[in-house]
């Protein structure tokens, strides 16, 4: 533990874990971008607290891509705030973003040059690396994504996979306080998609803060803390994981091999439920699961078991990111109202 | 903690040092296989020069052509100062185009850039790293036809004093401080093309354009030139400027012409640098 706290020391201010609210990676107010007439992003509040991994979620065009861009400095909003690392941008980009290391759209390097040389350029360029330390980082970076046999062949050779590597390996050139990957697993096979989730696991383990935007919804489950839905250019969903997940669950399932007589139980007390494998399935909306209970074993139905069914990543996504209105979603809740409609 | 955070906003910016920055940036360019081509080509043509303006003098037919042409028969030194000025209208412009359109539409369309701003570099940094490496490379290209000029001159045409436009010999010593002093006017000439050439550069992400417009805008002002009608644009060409520089080997050399070349060039260059900076610093990348 003090061990590496005294590591992150050296990197900046570590994170505070005792405060009860935990300082900011970084945060966003408002933001907004428009290209002409298409609004790329609209007021996005985005919160990155110090030390999360935060899956960014959204389907194609929803704007992920653009908030990192925003987040980084390299596009500049149509209207809103970016707090990076504490200072705001663009102004205290100079300050913020030696700390931040990114894979933005896809790696970017040059074809003519071998990886290991793109790498050294790259480093030539991070401002906390001194000059002396250029090769040993260099190496050490290709060391970690496995690249070190590949590294004196032309980026030009280099497979897909391979490229994706390169570019992590910039991200990781100088020990970050925030890492910001964009879809990091593009065109990475299994073992390759592994590395990534144990890189994110050793950043993560070390206090880095991790903003990570991936369409593999599993990655996402298994590696982060925190997660972002995005639809539409807003934010229709945030929060700590496992939180969305729980609030995300609205049934009950009822383990009974009295199924005819609890539906009916049921539908007397005005809640709706249908039979299910094992039981039955209760909806829990307008009423709570101890409510539910009580009527069954009040009517002699015998419950043998009763559980929360686990809402995965897949449905919770699916509910919030499916199109069946223009006006879905500002924040967490609508979703669940929109669904209430439905009934 | 407090403190480190108080000095962290109070201080500078940490930044990569310059010099870093500016000999990377050099290793990279000169990296370039395209670089080395086009720089391999340029040093082709003093030879070629060379060679084709001994065998046509060689045999006391008598001048190979008027202006410089005319007095190079014997006169190797002035073999760098002519190529310097065959290359200046074409191929001096392209290569520093090439350069200034890899610099910044190349790196864009690369994805690269995007690297070095996140870095970060700060945008105008960046601009001036861009900016050096075009001139430095120019400066070299310059360098390169001058000194293979100088040595195919002193093989092909034979060495000795050189005779001015005017008809004197000039010394020796003379001789190489006027070729030092046309590398430097063409320097610049090359230096505003490139300036020009980064603004463009700035504002696409395709590096074709980049050259294609630096050459179309060579040939729209060589043409306009042609035409009388259009004679009160010609103190704003800067293409019109470069003939004057043959007067570097008059005796003595009239200043002026010189001057008001260059300040055109100057011209150029800074509006070029200045739409550059703004296009730079505020475009999104
Ligand atoms: N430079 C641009 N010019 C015009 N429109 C843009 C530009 N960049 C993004 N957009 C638009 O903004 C919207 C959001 O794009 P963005 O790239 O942020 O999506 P994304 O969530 O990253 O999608 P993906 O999952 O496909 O990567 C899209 O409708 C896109 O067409
Ligand atoms: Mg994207």
């Amino acid at each position: 533990m003090t061990t590496s706290t005294s590591a992150r020391a050296g990197v900046g201010p570590a994170r505070a874990g005792s405060t009860p609210a935990p300082a900011l990676a970084a945060r966003t107010r408002g933001l907004r971008k428009t290209y002409g007439s298409t609004v790329a992003v609209d007021n996005v509040d985005l919160d990155l607290p110090e030390g999360a991994v935060l899956g960014m979620l959204g389907p194609n065009g929803s704007g992920k891509t653009t908030t990192i861009r925003m987040l980084l400095g390299l596009v500049r909003p149509t209207r809103g705030e970016v707090e990076l690392l504490g200072h705001a941008l663009p102004d205290g980009a100079g300050h913020a973003l030696p700390h931040v290391g990114a894979l933005v759209e896809g790696p970017g390097f040059h074809p003519f040059l071998s990886g290991r040389e793109n790498l050294r350029r790259a480093a030539a360029f991070e401002p906390l690396l001194a000059s002396g330390s250029i090769r040993g980082a260099v190496e050490d970076a290709l060391e970690r994504v496995g690249l070190s046999p590949a590294a004196h062949r032309r980026y030009r050779g280099y497979s897909l996979g391979m490229k994706q590597r390169l570019g992590l390996a910039s991200a990781l050139l100088v020990p970050r306080r925030l890492i910001v990957l964009d879809e990091p697993t593009n065109g990475l096979d299994p073992a390759g998609t592994r590395e990534i989730r144990r890189v994110i696991a050793e950043l993560h383990a070390a206090g880095s803060t991790v903003l990570v935007s991936s369409h593999l919804l599993s990655e996402i489950e298994a590696t982060c803390t925190h997660v972002a839905v995005l639809h539409r250019g807003t934010v229709v969903a945030q929060g700590e994981l496992a939180e969305l997940l729980r609030s995300g669950s609205q049934a009950l399932m009822i383990t009974t091999p009295d199924v005819e007589e609890g539906l009916n139980v049921l539908r007397a007390s005005r809640i709706s439920a249908r039979p299910a494998e094992d039981g039955l399935r209760v909806e829990l909306t307008g009423t709570s699961a101890p409510d539910v209970l009580r009527a069954l074993v009040g009517a002699g139905v015998a419950v043998h078991e009763a559980t929360r069914p686990h809402t995965g990543l897949e449905d919770l996504f699916a509910r919030l990111t499916e199109d069946d209105g223009p006006d879905r979603g500002a924040e967490i809740d609508v979703a669940f109202e929109a669904e209430e409609e439905l009934r | 903690m407090t403190a480190e955070t108080l000095v962290a906003a109070t201080a500078r910016p940490r930044r990569a040092p310059t010099g870093r920055l500016l000999a990377s940036e050099l290793r990279w360019m000169l990296r370039r296989p395209r670089t080395l081509i086009g720089l391999g080509l340029l040093a082709l043509v003093p030879v070629l020069a060379g060679i084709g303006l001994s065998i046509a003098t060689g045999d006391g037919s008598g001048p190979a052509g008027e202006g410089l042409a005319a007095i190079i028969g014997g006169n190797g030194l002035l073999l760098p100062i002519f190529v310097l000025f065959l290359s200046l209208p074409l191929l001096l412009p392209l290569l520093s185009a090439v350069w200034a359109a890899d610099g910044l539409a190349g790196e864009t369309a690369n994805g690269t850039l995007r690297g070095l701003l996140v870095a970060p570099v700060g945008r105008a940094r960046l601009l001036a790293v861009k900016a050096f490496g075009v001139a430095a490379l120019s400066f070299v290209a310059v360098v390169v036809v001058t000194v293979v000029g100088l040595i195919t001159g002193l093989i092909t045409l034979g060495g000795g004093g050189m005779i001015s436009l005017s008809g004197t010999t000039l010394s020796l010593g003379d001789s190489l401080a006027r070729i030092g002093l046309v590398m430097l006017l063409v320097t610049f000439q090359t230096w505003a093309v490139g300036a020009v050439a980064l603004a463009i550069s700035a504002c696409t992400e395709h590096p074709l354009v980049v050259v294609s417009s630096v050459l179309a805008g060579l040939i729209t002002f060589q043409v306009f030139s042609l035409f009388s009608a259009l004679d009160w644009l010609q103190p704003f060409l800067l293409t019109s400027a470069w003939d004057p520089l043959a007067n570097v080997i008059s005796d003595p050399i009239p200043w002026q012409p010189l001057w008001e070349s260059t300040g055109l060039a100057a011209c150029y260059l800074l509006i070029g640098l200045s739409l550059a900076l703004w296009r730079v610093t505020t475009k999104d990348s």
